[in-house]
């Protein structure tokens, strides 16, 4: 599958899914597809359905309630497809760790491939692991 | 006369966050709307009350990216309003300049969402690549672009440094600038005008009704503002207007916002010019809330966030009630979207300007981990040996 | 004379328990009297209902509202003891009030208190909640 990676690196197509977050770090993830930060020169993308997507950023803590749709979200989305989890709520709960609503662990619900920690994290960041996924499918 | 149901969420290539719509339509027209939301809960006020003063104007900073500085202002606000603390001239002029900042970055952030929406980009890069040049001002005085963390019960806990002035007014000339190109775009456009004047209309006795608030109730003709009715910080001494507009629709919101940038951006001047003649301390110590009750509220860009404190004289809140003004202008769709067509439905429920994690942000539940209380019951046993300990000595 | 000294002198034999601060005004009222003062303050003065805080203490319920007077930035907060902790009913003041419909929503779903003549009486943040969460705000608290 080598060959196939290096086409879907030159143009990933991203799909943007909020499960519970505080919403700054979906504005900071629009942020990349303006002027300033323009992620568009690298091919990237974002679409309105998961059934076109290549690449899934998913944010926020995973509450009760969404975690039945997440899973059914994974399950619509075509084979291969990355996950990419941004922010801290993502990594380690943050500050809702004392939640009731949250599911125990992120990894349970859907597999993850690439975290990006930060509160919210810089844009630079964002980019940075952009460019490591890039980087990984390449080889 | 049959009935169809169009169901809107909770994913949609439109929709920033998880919320369900569902209509119901004849034709193209959209006769009854129903909602369901709790897709965002996180269970704020259930943490509260294991976090002390302090931590908990962390906790509240996170219940919203966009207006990240509105809670944390209305939390200290109401923690000083039980015990009438007075804080520092500075620290005044420092907690306006940080709101009104906020207010500007939130409004150009609509501003483009809402191009988005009818599908004219060219808004959308325009109004995000100038809102840059607002994250970077905040930068330069907290550190970071969003979540700022400088709201301290008794003051703030930064200072601006002199030099850093100079860079700000720049910053706030070229924002000038361009506002100035947006306010006449946003009169003279016709493709503006034809898509959203007459679109989603909010009659004046229904805003009252339903309690509406911010911009929502303004562009409506009722002119609540709690930064001239319950005047607090620094907004006694300074000089603004208040925007109405008569109408109640979308377009009349949109001039609303874009005169309020206008309006922010003076405050912020007038504020800058205190801030580099007023010197002196810019936090007022506390070291302790009596038992009481407390209410602070404040304007954020989206209406009146409101929060209410009681307090039993130990370092953590009883109760923390926060109410977010989405929580009452999301309701009013139920009066603004009845008669208008499918097409248009997205962009009627976008001006309103909605923030449902705002919304949804918490619950109570009742635990049934056992070892839960008795760590409460143990935390509170030592902050009362720490209390006469200190008192004896 | 102010607002306040105008609302106190009317409703003196209606209202208990004051407490008065720099533009805040806290009392108690009766359940059955609770739509009267409500009509009052709404209509007659032109007050704007910010929103209502449940709490539980050990010995009962109670609910707290906020009306907001915003000529002078002034609240008044009628406060509502409930001493049934099994079955909470309360009069709702939807009819006056048509933006209470979400708030008394909330107090339903969390403290289960029910709501006279609310028309549309059913849970708002845990509806359709897969774990079944079921008035999640009642637990039972430790002396404070």
């Amino acid at each position: 599958m080598g060959w196939y990676n290096k086409r879907l690196a030159k143009s990933l197509w991203v799909f943007h899914v909020s499960a519970s977050p505080c919403n700054n770090c979906d504005i900071e993830i629009l942020d990349l597809l303006t002027p300033r930060y323009d992620l568009e020169r690298l091919g990237i993308k974002l679409v309105g359905s998961v059934r076109h997507a290549d690449v899934m950023l998913v944010s926020g803590i995973v509450n009760k309630k969404i975690e039945p749709r997440i899973k059914r979200l994974y399950s619509q989305a075509p084979k291969p497809i990355f996950v990419v989890a941004i922010g801290s709520c993502m990594s380690s709960q943050g500050v809702f760790k004392e939640s009731y609503n949250r599911c125990k662990e992120v990894k349970e619900v859907i597999p993850v491939d690439m975290w990006v920690p930060g509160c919210p994290p810089k844009p630079e960041a964002m980019i940075e692991g952009v460019a490591k996924l890039i980087g990984v499918l390449n080889e | 006369m049959t009935e169809n149901r169009i169901p809107l969420g909770p994913f949609h290539p439109l929709l920033e966050e998880a919320e369900y719509f569902e209509l119901q339509v004849e034709g193209e027209t959209v006769v009854d709307l129903d909602m369901e939301i709790g897709w965002m809960h996180r269970g704020h006020e259930y943490i509260s009350e294991q976090k002390n003063f302090t931590q908990s104007i962390y906790l509240v900073e996170r219940i919203c990216g966009i207006c990240s500085t509105s809670h944390p202002i209305a939390c200290v606000r109401a923690i000083e309003d039980v015990d009438n603390v007075e804080i520092p001239k500075r620290a005044k002029y420092i907690r306006s300049l940080v709101g009104e900042l906020e207010r500007i970055h939130s409004h150009l952030l609509w501003l483009g969402l809402a191009g988005h929406f009818i599908g004219y980009d060219t808004v959308w890069m325009w109004a995000w690549k100038y809102r840059e040049a607002v994250l970077e001002m905040m930068e330069i005085i907290s550190g970071n672009r969003n979540h700022y963390g400088m709201m301290r019960v008794g003051g703030v806990g930064q200072d601006i440094k002199p030099g850093d002035i100079p860079e700000l007014l720049d910053r706030l000339d070229m924002i000038d600038k361009k506002m100035e190109m947006i306010a006449k775009v946003a009169n003279d456009d016709p493709v503006l005008k034809a898509r959203l004047k007459g679109v989603g209309v909010l009659s004046h006795q229904e805003a009252i009704d339903y309690c509406a608030v911010g911009p929502t109730s303004r562009a409506s003709g009722v002119p609540w503002d709690v930064r001239r009715d319950d005047p607090h910080d620094a907004y006694g001494m300074l000089d603004f207007d208040v925007i109405t507009r008569p109408n109640g629709d979308v377009y009349d919101k949109l001039v609303v916002r874009v005169l309020e940038i206008i309006e922010s951006s003076k405050i912020c001047r007038q504020c800058l010019d205190q801030l580099a003649q007023v010197q002196g301390p810019i936090l007022n110590d506390v070291k302790e809330i009596s038992p009481g009750e407390g209410i602070g509220r404040y304007e954020a860009p989206r209406g009146e966030v409101f929060h209410y404190i009681r307090s039993d004289g130990s370092n953590r809140p009883v109760r923390h009630k926060v109410r977010a003004p989405s929580y009452v202008n999301i309701p009013t769709y139920e009066a603004s979207c009845k008669g208008i067509s499918v097409s248009d439905a997205l962009i009627t429920l976008a001006s309103v300007d909605p923030c449902y994690c705002c919304t949804e942000r918490s619950l109570k539940v009742h635990s049934d981990q056992d070892e839960k209380p008795d760590l409460l019951a143990l935390s509170k046993q030592k902050t009362e040996r720490i209390r006469r300990e200190y008192n004896a000595n | 004379m102010s607002k306040v000294d105008q609302f106190r002198d009317k409703f003196k034999n209606k209202i208990s328990q004051e407490i008065e601060k720099k533009g805040r005004y806290y009392f108690n009222v009766e359940n059955r009297d609770l739509r009267q003062i409500a009509r009052y303050l709404f209509d007659e003065m032109g007050c704007r209902l910010s929103t209502a805080t449940g709490m539980e203490r050990e010995q009962h319920l109670e609910i707290l509202y906020h009306f907001s007077y915003d000529e002078t930035g002034q609240y008044f907060c009628p406060r509502v003891i409930i001493k049934d902790k099994e079955n909470p009913e309360v009069n709702s003041i939807v009819p006056i009030v048509m933006g209470a419909k979400w708030i008394e929503r909330e107090l339903f779903d969390f403290w289960g208190i029910k709501f006279k003549d609310h028309p549309d009486m059913r849970r708002l943040l845990a509806l359709n909640h897969p774990a079944k969460l079921d008035k999640p705000m009642r637990y039972e608290k430790e002396d404070v």
